[in-house]
């Protein structure tokens, strides 16, 4: 397991006067939403958040708006101060850090991009990219050098010297990207980046921000609101309702074991064909009953079902299941069929 | 996927497959009418459906209640505007009917009557008195005659003016009969479109009968109506209904109190008010040495090509012909104490405003608190606060720029915490999200979004400080406005002319400048 450079525990978020009185009455009788705005009028954005990300992981929270995960991702770098829990970024305890040590991490380690871009209006693209180096006190020359790179990571070449207005909504966010990325953080915080984009533009974005991510190995920790696009990015999706983390889980996880009703209903829709794989469905060996499996393909255990699809076209055979050289399991045409259907 | 989902069939409610087949649902609606009107509910309920129905010309309905009581009828159902509108208009028909019943209407013409055949009878008498002593009587009997006639005459105006009175007193009454008959058809559309309203914010509205109406409604129309009616009617009116029982004592008082408590708050204030004249002098000095001090062919060359970068080629003529007129007659030097003036008045107010406009922008409380001084500034008129002006600061020029300020200083402040205000959250957020201080976050993002916000409230307050430049010349300021003043004290129009033109030239020179200078940053 690799080394952790997020970790939350036990965050809280109240909003209002009683925080402490709501925090205390919800942690012992489950205190709902509306009781607690009843009771103590305090709204509760985050319940007991816990979670960490893994360097090098992309880590999604999803969820539907007022859920808070907006609110949450602000705790990372104290936009937000929790009102109980601990956050830890890198090891440093957050909660702890001065207001000089905060606005040193933030410019250092932490990226952030927003849903609306947040762009400054008056300055080029390239000094919108050079601002978090210049709130550092680098050296001008240094940080024109280091935002045009950041901007050709991003195909943004030639656009230096525009002023954001002249930039395409897509473009605008790729700027926004730029920008995260200039103080060459470990994090990045993405607010709801790709939202307000038009869906083509944004599949282009999720890809090439995927890419980027990998190749630049950086931790991210992604909002949206979007479950497909937090199954196309995501190494791991937390899903959250009203406050509450519901589940955390790979994509896969999440699609073929939903926690509750609530899970299950979101991902009713999505395409299991990329994402569940061979030894999810494949039955056990003995139920070939002798059946012969010589001639039959080999697959591997994480091939996903579009391939064994493929494969299963061209065979009359059962699939035999294998891992590491060993048959572990087998798949019918059938097992398949169920398994696209989502295992009935 | 649940295929039944999409053709389970809608049980409980009927079906409406189009619009015609749509039924007004008059039970839920008439609940309501019932809730709202809370006395008599299924009279309104009906009156409002007959209402809701009409497509066309006026409802057929009529409230008795409202056509018998009036005003009264108003009051009691909470519809205000209703009620002070027909109780002024049947004020009138009131005093109508007060004027022909007991109005007197002869009364001067049967007095005049009166007192000319008395001094008639008086004629006559001499005459007859004449006539006993054997003298000749003819010219009392004349005088006694030619008075008898005017007394005739005059009783007759009486009587003309009596039989007037009949016709007041019909047309009061006629008025007042057409009042209540419109009052009793109009009465129930009021109270729909109230009860339509109350709909909306029903916390708010005033709905049902309500007995505080009544009495409130009651007592209006008993203090109102008989006083009124009693002033117009009768012909020698109690005093204190004509004249408001003022006490000159407190009022003088009151003057020397505030003189005073003035007077000693100057004294104790003085070092501190001396202080700050000194102060405004020294940048007025500044500023009239560089414009006057500096031969006149400079200055003027400097503000012609000044001109022609801010704001282009046809501002830059413009310039140098009303500087041509100023200077050819005479007013170059004076022309250049009022530029100073306001110069002096600018500086102070953005120096003063636009920290105070961002603090106002910050914090909601201190915006608050400022919101009415900031009002107050900008209505009071300037002759209001000269008095206060001349006796803490005495007379001339400095004091003539602070009441300048108080004037000008307003738009600056408020344009500037508004383009504070207008600054995105999401910008400020992101500027915090990746460091920045709060003075960076001063410096780099909330001072250029609100700079063009901030400039147009500098162009304001010069425009202000330009317009003060007249009137400080009342408390001993000078340049151009003294000029003026003078001409308005010895009603000299020609020197009035030439001057009030030199002023609209200065006037018109810095506001085309400093608007082209402004355009010109905008498109930037």
């Amino acid at each position: 397991m690799a080394e952790d450079v997020v970790e939350l525990s036990g965050v809280w978020k109240v909003f209002g006067a009683r925080a402490a009185e709501t925090i205390e009455a919800a942690r012992g009788n489950g205190l709902s939403k509306a009781e607690a705005l009843d009771k103590y009028q305090t709204v509760i954005g985050v319940r007991d958040a816990s979670f960490s990300v893994a360097r090098g992981e992309i880590f999604c929270i999803m969820g539907l708006s007022g859920s808070g995960k907006s609110t949450l991702v602000r705790h990372v770098n104290r936009l937000i101060e929790p009102s109980a829990g601990t956050i830890k970024v890198l090891g440093q305890d957050v909660g702890a850090m001065g207001p000089k040590e905060l606005r040193q991490m933030r410019a250092t380690h932490i990226g952030m991009v927003f849903q609306h871009m947040a762009l400054m209006p008056h300055r080029s693209v390239r000094e919108n990219v050079a601002y978090p180096l210049e709130i550092r006190k680098i050296p001008k020359s240094k940080r024109w050098a280091i935002s045009d790179h950041t901007l050709s990571l991003v195909d943004l070449t030639g656009y230096e010297d525009r002023l954001p207005r002249e930039l395409s909504g897509g473009m605008q966010q790729r700027v926004g990207i730029a920008r995260a990325l200039a103080s060459d953080p470990e994090i990045l915080l993405m607010d709801e980046p790709f939202s307000a984009l038009d869906p083509l533009i944004r599949l282009q974005l999720q890809d090439q921000f995927k890419a980027l991510v990998r190749d630049l190995d950086k931790s991210t920790l992604f909002i949206t609101h979007d479950l497909d696009e937090a199954i196309r990015i995501g190494h791991r999706i937390a899903i959250m309702k009203d406050g509450v983390i519901v589940q955390i889980g790979t994509p896969e996880e999440i699609v073929t074991k939903p926690a509750d009703d609530y899970v299950r209903e979101f991902v009713q829709g999505i395409s299991r064909l990329k994402l569940v794989q061979a030894h999810t469905i494949m039955e056990p060996l003995e139920s070939l009953n002798g059946t012969s499996a010589r001639g039959a393909t080999r697959v591997s255990g994480d091939s996903d079902l579009d391939s064994l699809i493929d494969v299963a076209i061209d065979s009359d055979k059962p699939l035999i299941v294998t891992e590491g050289g060993n048959d572990v399991g087998v798949i019918t045409k059938t097992t398949l069929l169920r398994g696209i259907q989502g295992g009935r | 996927m649940n295929i039944q989902e999409g053709t389970k069939p809608a049980d409980d409610a009927p079906t409406v497959s189009a619009v015609r087949d749509i039924e007004v649902d008059r039970a839920e609606l008439n609940r309501s009418i019932a809730e709202f009107v809370d006395r008599n509910p299924d009279y309104y309920a009906r009156a409002f459906h007959t209402i809701h129905d009409t497509t066309t010309g006026i409802p057929r309905v009529f409230n008795l209640a409202a056509a018998v009581f009036g005003p009264l009828w108003a009051a009691a159902r909470g519809v205000w505007g209703f009620f002070w509108g027909f109780l002024i208009l049947e004020i009138i028909a009131w005093v109508q009917i007060g004027r022909g019943t007991w109005g007197e209407l002869g009364a001067d013409s049967i007095a005049q009557a009166e007192r000319q055949t008395a001094r008639a009878q008086q004629f006559l008498d001499q005459a007859q008195a004449a006539r006993d002593a054997g003298e000749d009587p003819s010219r009392f009997e004349t005088l006694g005659n030619n008075l008898m006639r005017a007394a005739e005459r005059s009783r007759e105006a009486a009587d003309a003016a009596a039989g007037d009175a009949f016709m007041i007193l019909m047309s009061g009454l006629v008025l007042l009969v057409v009042l209540r008959l419109v009052q009793g058809v109009w009465s129930n559309i009021v109270y729909e479109k109230q009860y339509t309203s109350w709909r909306v914010a029903p916390e708010s509205v005033s709905s049902g009968l309500k007995i505080q109406n009544v009495v409130f409604g009651l007592a209006l129309v008993l203090v109102i109506m008989p006083l009124t009616v009693y002033r117009f009617t009768v012909e020698n009116v109690a005093e204190w209904l004509t004249e408001f029982p003022a006490n000159p004592d407190h009022y003088a008082d009151t003057a020397r109190w505030l003189e005073g408590a003035i007077d000693s708050a100057a004294k104790s204030g003085s070092g501190a008010f001396d202080g700050i004249v000194l102060a405004v002098r020294q940048i007025l000095d500044t500023i009239s040495l560089a414009l006057i001090g500096t031969p006149w062919p400079v200055v003027m060359a400097v503000i012609c090509v000044f001109a022609w970068r801010a704001a282009g080629p046809r501002v830059a003529i413009f310039t140098a012909a009303a500087l041509a007129y100023i200077a050819l007659l005479g007013y170059w030097e004076i022309a250049m104490e009022t530029v100073a003036l306001v110069g002096a008045a600018v500086v102070l107010c953005v120096v003063i405003g636009i920290p105070l406009g961002i603090w106002f922008g910050k914090s909601e409380r201190a915006h608050k608190i400022a919101e009415p001084v900031l009002d107050l500034m900008q209505t009071l008129p300037a002759f209001v606060y000269l008095i206060p002006i001349i006796a803490f600061f005495g007379t001339g020029n400095p004091p003539g720029i602070l009441a300048t300020i108080i004037f000008g200083m307003p738009p600056v402040i408020r344009l500037t915490a508004l383009g504070m205000r207008g600054v995105p959250d999401s910008i400020k957020e992101a500027a915090t999200a990746f460091g920045a201080s709060r003075r960076q976050l001063l410096k780099d993002v909330e001072l250029p979004l609100a700079l063009p916000s901030i400039m147009t409230g500098v162009n304001q307050t010069i425009l202000m400080c330009l317009s003060m430049v007249v009137i400080i010349s009342l408390i001993g300021g000078g340049g151009l406005g003294k000029v003026i003043l003078e001409a308005l004290q010895f009603a000299a129009k020609g020197p009035g002319l030439l001057g009030g033109f030199a002023i609209l030239f200065v006037a018109m020179v810095i506001d085309r400048i400093v608007q082209g200078a402004f355009r010109r940053a905008d498109q930037k």
